[in-house]
């Protein structure tokens, strides 16, 4: 009975363990996938780990992702382990207490120690520029600056803060065990405290220490959540990077960059396990054994005529480790530089190299989710960006709160080349602020081989037929407006009971269990792949999935018989940014005709630049030897009849957006 | 000596106060205010409390999920952790670097796996289709994606190793002879499960369920990957109010608050029950 017992157990561990491997095992073989599927095997390749190495972006946030695990690691464990031996010479009721405070951020979900760190470091921030704008006032010796943001620092503080913990939890029951007489005893024979430390607590506890390291290093390493509050807009961890690129177009790179990840960590651990067995086979022979070269060198190098040799030795390694953080952070530090917000899939990314090289300025080019998402990222004090790209509606209200710069338009010539038509529109009726980027409309996709007959109605988001085939547009602003416009009333309504009753068409929809997700950039995926059948979105991104579509999948476009919403993104430079000369470059940059051509042809949205648009039917031509389907070009660039049918957004009255936010809320709770 | 040694924890008593307790008052403060649209200036207010009904159900599901997430796990990590405890010592420590080793790639890679293996047209779907169960059952697909059993599948798959850690820790531990006591006294196998190895290896058990429970509830990332949005948790929630769409960190502050002081009152209400008994760490 015993034997069946043991053999069950192992079947049950070993299930376990398929389950919790099988994942990472599928997510392997996909690296080596030859097409972009993560579910269809389309043949063996390494192109993604290639792409992988190309990826900038990636790269960067791996390279993010160790230095500060391991700052944090190194500085947590010092910090701890002294921290604890202080703890344990302190009497035991300030001990307890004090242990009660240390589990907090242990005890505490991420997100709340992620949300309270992210409040102080702004509410510290604040009271900084204050003080060093009455500081630079009274004299102008130093300079200090003004406006800090959230960044590396931040968040590599924040690592530590909640590793600390676990070092102290580790390191703790060691000294709890040790004999607090051998530290007397050792000073007695004449030992100097520090020695005594060295010789005598540090190999006692090393253990503990240890172990603590470990973990520490393994929560760093599996933290997101903490650093998606304190990491701010322009530094990214993998999984930040990781995360925004699951709102969008996921590529088998991430696949790849996490064979490399797990490889790397199962030599590791391989190596570890090798190296305790041949120990634990040593240590049972018990054979006297020859030391190693390294043995002796240690042995000798223990002595204390050596002292001042390790001193300095330990002395140079640490002015080492200094030298190489100052030079990292200067390396980026020195060289001009812009920082971009823009959307997912809205740039030609060879664009940025260009500009680089041209300029010589280093774009940090980071993209956000919607408009409303954009907003919250600027109030929080989270972002560090200099040049944004946001749509109409929002660029009203964020000039009513004075959060955009004057544009110095003489030193933007290619503003010249923004048709007549894309200039002076109602966000910024005297166009002091803001260059055109992109124009386009709002219309019904759908996937023909999954829906009955066409559709021409906004109506067919709601209807029982399409039940968990509809994406929902996973912002207020548009996915009320197609409601509001199948209702029969303006997107710009400010009456409560229209906007109530959209609403209400909404959540009755969801409640029947119509709509299967409320996606954003996630609609790439879902709609190319054939995971559903109907979404509103955006003409230029309709044109972009049908260059990726799977098998059988049909997908149109239409404007819907309602009519639908017509917007423009436009670039803007946000209030007293430390990087104005650059933003211009940058603004002139994109607004020339190349740019504006290379970006219509990448992102497939209409260009506000006249000649751009004149030019482009016969600049695809010319690209890939066939004409441009005139079809294509029209829902790219809506002719005026179409225009005609379609609203712009105003902004809204903060009593309309705050109901906005409060139905919006409610319809996911 | 001893008070020599005692000026080493005054650094981190300060490092605690600056980047703990500072940080909890002032979201504590955020929680009880409201800025003033005009001039953003902040004012007392307890709307952000009151107005937390209309949440309720979120509240609720939050709970309801990492309840279940957490159940599955302990049913799955105990028998693990006391066969594991069985076996020997190469075994015991392969196993264990088997469940540490996933949670050095990033838990977002885990949970990204899952996405596309629960798809509409993802792999789980088309084995269904290749063994002919979708034709069974008369459908296109299973619906997986955007389900709650989605949400609590990627919890149990990315927390489970934080409930056989301590759990094993702690069994591993057992005193043997405890054991053979029992026996010696006539106790048969259930009864020696029943009256001895659970209730010793209960201090594991309880740090498991905080070690689940706690990630559980508050996640986010895991319900909006794998929830499709449609499963809105605390996490969500409270994100929504700080980089998400809708801009309102006073009442984001709020819902930390009110979660932070559930979540401690469960584990206090748990703890009880462990009757002070001293916690197993992990590892």
């Amino acid at each position: 009975m015993r034997q069946s017992n043991r053999i069950g157990g192992r079947i049950f561990i070993g299930l376990t363990f398929l389950f919790l491997y099988l994942p990472i095992f599928l997510l392997i073989i996909f690296s080596f996938n030859a097409g972009e599927s993560s579910a269809v095997w389309q043949g063996f390749s390494l192109d993604w780990y290639a792409a992988l190495f190309r990826n900038r972006l990636i790269m960067e946030s791996l390279y993010t992702t160790l230095l500060v695990s391991l700052l944090a690691t190194v500085v947590a464990t010092a910090a701890g382990t002294f921290a604890a031996i202080g703890l344990y010479a302190l009497s035991k009721r300030k001990r307890d207490a004090l242990l009660v405070v240390n589990d907090i951020p242990m005890m505490n979900a991420d997100i709340v120690t992620g949300v309270s760190l992210c409040l102080f470091f702004v509410a510290f921030f604040q009271g900084w520029g204050a003080f060093a704008r009455w500081f630079n006032g009274v004299q102008g010796v130093v300079a200090l600056p003004e406006r800090l943001v959230l960044g590396f620092t931040t968040m590599l503080l924040a690592h530590i803060a909640f590793d600390i913990p676990y070092v102290i939890l580790n390191v703790a029951p060691k000294l709890r065990q040790m004999d607090r007489n051998l530290v007397d005893a050792a000073q007695d024979l004449g030992c100097t405290w520090m020695q005594a430390f060295w010789r005598v607590i540090l190999p006692e506890i090393k253990p503990g220490i240890v172990s603590g390291a470990l973990i520490a290093f393994t929560m760093s390493i599996d933290d997101f959540v903490i650093s998606y509050f304190t990491a701010g807009s322009s530094t990214s961890t993998l999984a930040m990077r990781i995360y925004s690129m699951t709102k969008k177009r996921i590529t088998p790179e991430v696949n790849a960059v996490s064979t490399l990840l797990f490889l790397s960590v199962l030599a590791l651990l391989v190596l570890n396990n090798v190296r305790e067995i041949r120990q634990e086979r040593r240590a049972a022979s018990l054979e006297p054994r020859a030391p190693t070269l390294l043995e002796k060198l240690s042995m000798k190098f223990n002595q204390p005529a050596y002292r001042w040799v390790r001193r300095g030795l330990a002395g140079a390694m640490a002015c080492a480790f200094l030298v190489v953080v100052v030079l990292l952070t200067g390396a980026t530090g020195s060289q001009p530089v812009v920082n971009v917000c823009s959307w997912g899939e809205y740039i030609d990314e060879s664009l940025i190299e260009q500009f680089e090289d041209e300029t010589g300025i280093r774009v940090n080019y980071q993209t956000a989710e919607s408009n409303e998402a954009l907003y919250s990222l600027l109030k929080s004090g989270g972002a560090d960006y200099d040049v944004i790209v946001p749509s109409d509606y929002m660029i009203s209200q964020l000039l009513e709160e004075g959060m955009l710069e004057e544009l110095d338009y003489s030193r933007i010539p290619n503003f010249e080349l923004i048709d007549r038509r894309f200039r002076n529109l109602p966000y910024d009726p005297e166009n002091k602020y803001t260059v055109p980027y992109t124009w386009g409309t709002l219309g019904l996709i759908y996937n023909a081989n999954m829906v009955e007959e066409e559709p021409v109605s906004w109506g067919a988001l709601y209807d029982d037929q399409y039940a968990g085939d509809v994406l929902l547009i996973n912002n207020s602003r548009d996915a009320l407006a197609a409601a509001l416009l199948h209702l029969g009333y303006s997107v710009n309504t400010t009456d409560e009971e229209e906007i109530r009753e959209a609403f209400a068409l909404i959540a009755d929809a969801s409640r029947r269990g119509v709509f299967q997700g409320k996606v954003m950039d996630q609609v790439f995926q879902k709609m190319e792949g054939g995971n559903a059948a109907l979404a509103a979105y955006y003409a230029g991104d309709y044109l972009s999935m049908l260059d990726n579509q799977a098998d059988g999948v049909d997908l149109r476009y239409v404007i819907p018989e309602e009519g639908a919403n017509w917007f423009v993104d436009a670039m803007c430079v946000l209030k007293d940014t430390p990087h104005y000369d650059e933003a211009l470059e940058w603004i002139n940059f994109i607004a020339s005709t190349d740019a504006n051509l290379a970006n219509m042809d990448y992102i497939w949205y209409a260009s506000p630049n006249t000649e751009a648009l004149e030019r482009y039917p016969a600049y695809y031509e010319e690209l890939y030897g066939e004409e441009l389907d005139p079809e294509l070009y029209e829902i790219m660039a809506a002719p005026p009849e179409v225009l005609e049918r379609c609203e712009m957004y105003s902004v809204l009255p903060p009593e309309t957006r705050a109901l906005y936010n409060e139905l919006w809320i409610r319809l996911g709770a | 000596m001893r008070n020599k040694r005692g000026w080493f924890a005054v650094p981190y008593v300060v490092w605690m106060a600056l980047f703990v307790v500072i940080p909890i008052l002032i979201m504590a403060v955020y929680a009880v205010t409201t800025a003033d649209p005009a001039t953003g200036e902040l004012q007392l207010t307890g709307a952000n409390f009151t107005g937390m009904g209309v949440y309720l159900n979120v509240f609720l599901r939050s709970f309801w999920l990492a309840v279940v997430a957490t159940l599955v796990c302990l049913l799955i990590g105990y028998p693990v952790s006391y066969w594991m405890a069985k076996e020997g010592p190469r075994f015991q420590r392969l196993a264990m670097a088997l469940i540490m080793l996933p949670m050095w790639m990033n838990f977002l890679l885990r949970t990204y796996s899952w996405m596309s293996i629960l798809e509409n047209n993802g792999l789980l779907n088309q084995l269904f289709r290749a063994i002919g169960l979708l034709d069974l059952l008369g459908v296109d697909y299973l619906h997986m994606i955007g389900t709650p059993g989605a949400v609590v599948l990627g919890m149990v798959y990315n927390y489970l190793p934080f409930m056989i850690l301590p759990i094993y820790s702690v069994i591993v531990k057992l005193d043997g002879s405890l054991i053979e006591a029992a026996r010696d006294l006539g106790a048969d196998g259930v009864r020696v499960f029943r009256r001895v190895i659970f209730p010793l290896s209960l201090p594991g058990i309880l740090s498991g369920v905080t070690m689940v429970f706690v990630p559980s509830v508050s996640t986010f990332a895991i319900s909006s990957l794998l929830g499709g949005g449609k499963q809105t948790m605390l996490g969500d929630l409270i994100e929504l109010q700080f980089l998400g769409g809708a801009y309102n960190p006073h009442l984001g502050a709020a819902i930390s608050m009110v979660m932070m002081v559930i979540v401690v009152v469960c584990m206090v209400v748990m703890n009880h029950f462990g009757e002070g008994e001293e916690q197993a760490v992990m590892l």
